[in-house]
């Protein structure tokens, strides 16, 4: 890990694992290496004592804290790289490797790494969902579609204890961690919040202290309207705590997720992100000072606003600088195939349903259009295919391949009563179903909640299923699911453009 | 592109149809008919048309959320009720205008067709969104932002939400249901009275084209579940249905397909 500059930063080399109940200070500042170059943390209300905190305190029964799965090493989400070291670091005895979400299934032998696979070969845990779904207040929602286990690697959803059929019926999905950084965008109150979802006019979730709406856009499926609604799902199914959170450890883990901002700082090949006459899209302290919640697809505020800055640049006798300054204006050439190259986006849930018709000639900042982050403003379920079949990434079968499918699928039927989905028909294969675990509705099936952009390079693999290992196949897989036909130097543009956010 | 360009076949619809120069109905006229979408890429955004009975009509073309028409969705059939407008053609289209469109919830695969862009048919007018970033508002912004027409601010007041065929809430419909709601709380409700009706289009080819049966109800009852969802549980709901779909005409049909929300203070 690189520690540098900052007020409160500190020097020397550290293990990058932040462990519970560690209790050294967490900077104002840190930057932390990673494959393109390093991401920097900042505290905005300065040096975090972290002894004693409840998100640095293992807090539950099975030696987690909330920083188990959000490193600040990893821009405060997790790594599979970051897995991996801690599995060969502590042989599986890390907590977090538990047995509730870090094991493909609780009850497989806890010290076969085949046990975790999903977790160490993807970043994926276990989330485990009631069904049929429920409301937030418990009662429970008749559903829109039926669902059937078609496959089931993990044994868990087929399992007597823990599976579909079982006294207390459970959907388990794999998934990612997201980020715990720059929460004032994915938390905001700004454009498109509102009683409704702008998407299909269903009832937005409501912040249950405040009774307002709020924007939807935390977890990969919604299913936490708030931070503090998070934190304390989070509690009670990944830390394992007995009984409940306290008021006030919610609000001390609220209160440091609410200041703390992740972002590339330092490029590998473009040297510095974040210097002063820099474009001012990079970097956290930026973040900071960002406007939340407001639409960036535009040329007037821009979703990652380069100011014009690294589009040309001169060529010195240095190659060095020559080199940098070459992967600098690869970065605004990236910048500008995301807000600029249009694209047919076909057969997209709730993109090609909202008005712009099927299929919608558009760019990448169409969707990913809130300003910083580049996320949706609100309510950010989308299907694009990263878990609905057939786009999905799935093991090719053949009889040359021992290789075998590691993700659950699922057989979605709509019933008759409702109109079949516009793109997929009455019959949906899918690994996740997505927002439709909550909803309960069949438009929902396979929808996720896009993530945020930032600090992307330090926590691979990509989408809610870790299906794709690195920004290349993240840029790959639009690529082949919507046609685009990029270049090869568009994808390297963008990878560039991507890695530095 | 997964859907097919089926060049071929297009050129030889798009010289059929150019041999064709009269338009047997004239302007003003309505024009009620389904068929498959046809979108026609352009230089800027893609233009919307549909086929029927040999001639091309222009449906509209992409912008943003906040356009009144929406362009339809290829893989499904869609319902065209316009009235002919006088207008020189677009992208090689009559002009309907006004026009209204309903996508058929069941999927159509054969209704694929994208013609690839012609310089003849490009947009000889500025889209109000070009197939980008926009210029800091959204297309129709200042339509959006218009304030609804007068109503009572303490005495009942009747909200109309208009349907697609066959439809249900939909993206659309965020905005009224807020209207509803915010007016809902400002008198303290009493009692909301939802009647969905269930309507029907008389086609230009003389066959009436009815909604099911059952989605005058679906309609109501839907609405209400979503007021209450929303946290509107104090005032009573009273939700009926009706039949409206011998109200159809071959004009203004779209008006059939409704749920009429009474709000009325405590």
């Amino acid at each position: 890990m690189l520690m540098i500059g900052g007020l409160g930063a500190q020097s020397g080399p550290m293990t990058s694992w932040w462990a519970p109940g560690q209790g050294t200070p967490l900077p104002a500042f840190a930057s932390y290496g990673n494959e393109h170059g390093a991401a920097g943390l900042f505290n905005a209300s300065g040096v975090i004592e972290t002894k004693g905190h409840p998100f640095f305190e293992a807090i539950g029964t099975n030696g987690r804290a909330c920083v188990t799965c959000h490193q600040p090493s990893d821009a405060m989400a997790l790594s599979v790289q970051s897995i991996r070291a801690r599995w060969a670091a502590t042989r599986g005895q890390d907590p977090l490797f538990a047995a509730v979400d870090g094991m493909n299934c609780p009850g497989l032998p806890a010290d076969e790494a085949q046990s975790h696979s999903l977790l160490l070969e993807r970043g994926l845990f276990r989330i485990a969902l009631p069904w049929p779904p429920q409301r937030a207040d418990g009662t429970p929602i008749d559903p829109e579609f039926t669902i059937e286990v078609v496959r089931d690697p993990t044994g868990c959803n087929t399992d007597p204890i823990y599976g579909l059929h079982s006294a207390t019926p459970t959907i388990s999905v794999f998934r990612r961690p997201r980020p715990v950084a720059n929460t004032k965008y994915t938390t905001h109150q700004n454009f498109g919040v509102g009683p409704f979802v702008g998407k299909n006019g269903m009832p937005a979730a409501t912040d249950p202290d405040t009774g307002r709406p709020t924007s939807m856009n935390l977890m990969a499926d919604a299913r936490a309207s708030t931070l503090a609604v998070q934190a304390r799902d989070a509690a009670k199914n990944h830390l394992q705590v007995a009984g409940a959170l306290t008021a006030a450890q919610v609000d001390g883990i609220v209160a440091f997720e609410k200041q703390v901002y992740a972002a590339q700082v330092e490029s590998a090949t473009a040297g510095s992100l974040v210097e002063p006459d820099g474009p001012p899209a990079f970097g956290p302290r930026n973040l900071a000072a960002g406007e939340a919640g407001v639409l960036g697809n535009n040329t007037t505020r821009y979703v990652f606003p380069m100011a014009g800055k690294w589009t040309t640049l001169p060529r010195t006798s240095s190659s060095d600088a020559n080199a940098r300054n070459a992967a600098r204006e690869s970065i605004a050439r990236g910048h500008d195939v995301f807000m600029f190259r249009t694209f047919w986006i076909k057969d997209s849930m709730h993109l090609n349903t909202v008005g712009l018709g099927n299929p919608a000639k558009r760019t990448c900042s169409t969707c990913h259009g809130m300003h910083m982050t580049g996320m949706d403003t609100a309510n950010g379920w989308m299907d694009i295919g990263s878990t609905n079949l057939p786009w999905a990434s799935e093991v090719p079968l053949n009889p040359w391949t021992t290789a075998k499918a590691q993700m659950p699928l699922f057989r979605v039927t709509c019933k008759p009563n409702v109109a079949p989905h516009p793109f997929l028909g009455r019959v949906i294969y899918t690994q996740d179903p997505g927002r439709a675990l909550i909803s309960g509705l069949c438009n929902d099936v396979g929808t996720i909640v896009m993530e945020q952009f930032r600090g992307l390079s330090a926590r691979a693999p990509y989408f809610s299923n870790g299906s794709a290992s690195s920004l290349r196949e993240l840029v790959d897989f639009y690529d082949r699911r919507y046609a685009i036909g990029f270049s090869e130097g568009e994808k390297q543009d963008l990878v560039n453009f991507l890695s530095s956010l | 592109m997964a859907t097919r360009i089926i060049r071929r076949r297009v050129a030889l619809l798009v010289a059929c149809l150019v041999a064709r120069s009269a338009v047997a109905a004239a302007a003003g006229d309505s024009l009620n008919f389904v068929s498959c979408p046809i979108v026609r890429d352009t230089a800027s955004v893609p233009c919307w048309l549909a086929e029927y009975e040999g001639e091309l009509y222009f449906l509209t073309i992409q912008s943003d959320v906040s356009a009144p028409v929406t362009p339809p969705w290829l893989g499904h059939r869609v319902l065209v009720e316009g009235v002919l407008s006088a207008e020189p053609r677009i992208c090689g289209g009559v002009v309907l205008k006004p026009v209204h469109l309903s996508v058929l919830p069941e999927q159509d695969a054969s209704c694929n067709v994208m013609l690839p862009a012609e310089s003849k048919y490009n947009l000889t007018f500025e889209p109000p969104r070009p197939p980008g970033p926009s210029a800091g508002r959204l297309a129709f912004d200042a339509a959006s932002a218009a304030p609804p027409s007068p109503a009572p601010t303490t005495g009942p007041r009747d909200f109309v939400i208009s349907y697609d065929f066959d439809g249900l809430v939909g993206f659309s419909h965020a905005r009224v249901l807020t209207e509803i709601l915010d007016y809902a709380r400002a008198v303290n409700a009493g009692e909301i009275v939802i009647t969905g009706y269930r309507g029907a289009v008389r086609l230009s080819n003389g066959q009436t084209m009815m909604e099911d049966e059952a989605i005058g109800k679906r309609r109501a009852e839907q609405l209400a579940m979503l007021l209450r969802g929303a946290n509107l549980t104090s005032p009573s709901y009273s939700v009926r249905s009706q039949d409206d779909t011998a109200r159809a005409t071959g004009i203004n049909d779209y008006l059939t397909r409704r749920v009429v929300v009474t709000v009325r203070p405590r």
